[in-house]
């Protein structure tokens, strides 16, 4: 079916025809799987044991950005969160709020990169819907993704399980995503390749997962970046963090974006990125099984856990004296000063 | 300067300044660290705890966000809400607060605020935009002022009538002189002497008061403070040009050129420091057609001040950011109530971020 | 007061210079300085190269150092 040209009229949201053709040739097109059906709500099998659940929306601008798009996003982003406390993701759901007059195409390569990532995680995307709003009350389309997960046996991650001793690692270098979208904008005139992180990190955490069951914490460095997941960490656990900023990878480019706006990759997002903390006797393991693995090759240890500086996360600089990474708080606005 | 300029190693030369600051014994050496990149900086590295206990560090006002009064914002509020313009601003001044609001409140007004990275961008806007009346927010001290300059001279370049700036430029000298008391020697703002040259500080020099040119990298900050330790001991005044890698005798004679073809000094208030004489910059008269105040009928604003804060003391290094009663209670990066807390180059933004 | 960068002078045209900062690119106002050359690293402040940089920290520290110590 030819989508060039065509565009989402406030009809194909009023669930008639048109939104049954809408359905039928974007969505079902690229989502079709048993349990996909026509009928209101999805039936499933259960899985054994627990499960975790999570939902999360999706706003974007640019929709399109290095690396990806909304759509790649909408399904990395629940996955991963799903990955985080040991899930195997298993279905999704996905809710679109689309602006009258999208353009059909770019929705078709929104599903498209959506059917393809969760093809990759292994998981089921069983139920939709979509609604459609007048121009100019949202911003081209929003996206919110459900899903659920099978926690594998054995496993208990969570933010407040950190303890002293314990090794900090990111999956890869830090802040892609972040600086993508800002130089994506175009707003500074700054021109830089660096492509988004965005990746589904599941198979990652998984192999981790199976050899080293023992992991205290996984969480994604989305929104507010490593900084922002650490002092959480830090807080919820009762613990202190002490990190080594010349063992944080990042990426040279993003050092210069970053360095011209006067921003810390600390605090940009991550989307294919990965903090975990692991028991300081197992951080080789868990590196070596990360570092063979596609998207987290580039994967670290940090810093570490103490008893000490509880609630916060503390830098160790170039020239050996400590200072507290400044707590995450405010948008982030390039500085002249 | 960023993280990016660190250096892993740490040579020969940086630990022997590092003892040198670590081990001074001996009257107390009080150094105000001028510029707010300096004391970022310094907080950023932990320099401070490497100081012996004989040489105190005092942040003074070299931010052009702390510095610049309430009443400005109020005056680009003012352009925003009831002018209709579109501002355009450095990322610095979005949070600062006026007397009812900031730019970043006013934006969920309604109000049209982008920030640029650079005024020239700020020219491209307008030249994009020519239904929008444009106003840049310029402020700094002579290492920004040039950049506003050269902005302006494309604008006129280019025809535009609807770009203008909202000037609160101020330069160094008369704070210079003015803080001369409450310190024994300065960290000179290495950026502001790359435009410079050192002409500044040898006539603060002929006044008695000693100073180096300092870079922002943890060597050159090392070896700057070491450099003062030492100097003072042998008791003249000195100027050392501690950063000649980018500062040079004479700096940039063609920023100077521009500022003045387009800009004239003139008082200036300094936000809890006061008015002093020469002390700022604004557009020339022939310029009237760029300058917002003029072009849009600004009356004169007069700002109020937060009640309870310090912020002007802490600027002259006469209290401590802890010593104020609003620090960290009322007044925090998230809710600032004063501008030391908002710019991340002022001190108590620093002490908050960094030591609290 | 006033953050810096020190990026490299990839090509000079006119009164404007295109700079690269490890990979990060733009375009800046090259009228504060004379004679800039591709090749020649400077420090850029608010979208203008204010200065040339001619050399390291970590040897501009030896060379003060040096001249301290040996008063």
């Amino acid at each position: 079916m030819n989508l060039t040209g065509k565009t989402v009229t406030l009809a194909h949201g009023a669930g008639g025809k048109q939104t049954a053709e809408l359905i039928g040739q974007v969505f079902r097109a690229h989502f079709s799987n048993p349990y996909f059906t026509a009928d209101d709500a999805a039936v499933l099998p259960a899985p054994d044991g627990r499960i975790a659940m999570t939902t999360d929306g999706f706003i974007v601008s640019p929709r399109f950005f290095r690396g990806g798009n909304i759509g790649k996003l909408s399904i990395c982003g629940t996955v991963n969160d799903l990955a985080c406390m040991g899930a195997k993701p298993l279905y999704l759901t996905c809710a679109f709020v689309i602006e009258e007059g999208f353009e059909m195409d770019q929705l078709e390569q929104i599903a498209g990169a959506m059917e393809q990532t969760a093809k990759e995680a292994g998981v089921a995307i069983v139920a939709g819907d979509t609604k459609v709003a007048g121009k100019g009350q949202v911003d081209g389309v929003f996206i919110t993704t459900t899903g659920v997960g099978r926690i594998m046996e054995n496993v208990h991650t969570s933010g407040s399980l950190a303890k002293p001793g314990d090794h900090v690692l990111v999956t890869g270098d830090i802040g892609r995503h972040g600086c993508c979208i800002l130089l994506e904008r175009d707003e500074f005139g700054i021109e830089a390749e660096v492509n988004s992180d965005c990746a589904p990190l599941w198979h990652s955490v998984e192999a981790v997962l199976e050899a080293v069951p023992e992991v205290h914490v996984i969480r994604d460095a989305t929104r507010g970046g490593v900084g922002t997941v650490l002092y959480e960490i830090a807080q919820e656990s009762g613990t202190g963090i002490f990190l080594d900023p010349d063992a944080i990878p990042v990426d040279p480019s993003v050092r210069g974006v970053t360095g011209m706006l006067g921003l810390d990759p600390l605090y940009l997002a991550c989307e294919g990125t990965l903090v975990m903390i692991v028991p300081p006797e197992k951080s080789d393991q868990v590196l070596e099984i990360l570092r063979a693995q596609k998207y987290t090759g580039g994967a670290a240890v940090i810093g570490q856990v103490t008893d000490t500086e509880t609630g916060r996360v503390v830098m160790r600089t170039a020239i050996g004296t400590q200072t507290y990474l400044p707590q995450p708080g405010n948008e982030l606005l390039p500085r002249i000063c | 300067m960023t993280a990016a300029n660190d250096k892993k190693h740490v040579s020969g030369a940086v630990e022997k300044a590092r003892e040198i600051i670590a081990t001074y014994r001996g009257p107390k050496i009080r150094i105000m660290e001028v510029c707010g990149t300096h004391t970022h900086e310094i907080f950023r590295l932990g320099i401070r705890s490497l100081l012996s206990g004989d040489i105190s560090l005092i942040s003074g006002p070299g931010c052009p966000v702390c510095v610049t009064p309430v009443s400005f914002i109020d005056e680009a509020l003012m352009l925003a809400l009831e002018k209709g313009c579109t501002i355009l601003t450095f990322g610095d001044l979005v949070r600062v607060p006026g007397s009812e609001m900031s730019l970043q409140t006013a934006r969920g007004k309604g109000a049209s605020v982008r920030v640029v990275y650079s005024p020239l961008d700020a020219e491209e806007y307008a030249r994009e935009h020519p239904e929008e009346k444009v106003v840049f927010l310029s402020v700094g001290f002579e290492t920004t002022t040039p950049s506003s300059c050269i902005a302006l001279e494309k604008a006129i370049g280019d025809g535009l009538d609807n770009f203008s700036l909202l000037c609160a430029n101020k330069t160094m000298p008369a704070a210079y002189r003015a803080m001369m008391n409450t310190t024994d020697a300065y960290l000179y703002p290495g950026h502001v002497c790359a435009i410079q040259g050192l002409a500044d500080c040898r006539e603060m020099l002929d006044l008695g008061m000693s100073g180096v040119v300092a870079g922002f990298t943890a060597p050159e900050l090392l070896t700057a403070l070491a450099v003062i330790v030492r100097k003072t001991q042998e008791g003249t005044p000195f100027l050392v040009n501690c950063y000649p890698r980018v500062v040079t005798e004479e700096g940039s004679p063609e920023a100077r050129s521009i500022v003045e073809q387009y800009m004239k000094p003139c008082d200036s208030v300094w936000r809890g420091i006061g008015k002093m004489e020469a002390s700022g910059m604004e557009l020339k008269d022939a310029y009237a057609a760029y300058d917002a105040r003029k072009k849009y009928c600004l009356p004169v604003i007069s700002g109020r001040e937060a009640k309870g804060c310090r912020c002007g003391e802490v600027l002259q290094g006469a209290c401590s950011p802890r010593d104020c009663p609003l620090f960290g209670r009322v007044c925090t990066p998230e809710h600032p109530t004063g501008a030391c807390m908002v710019s991340s180059e002022g001190a108590c933004s620093a002490f908050y971020l960094y030591q609290r | 007061m006033c953050v810096g960068l020190s990026a490299r002078v990839v090509k000079v045209n006119g009164s404007s210079a295109l700079v690269d900062a490890s990979g990060a690119r733009r375009e800046v106002s090259a009228k504060l300085l004379a004679d800039l050359a591709p090749g020649d690293y400077v420090m850029v402040h608010a979208g203008a190269a204010i200065a040339k940089i001619t050399g390291e920290d970590e040897d501009e520290a030896q060379n003060l150092m040096e001249g301290l110590l040996t008063l």
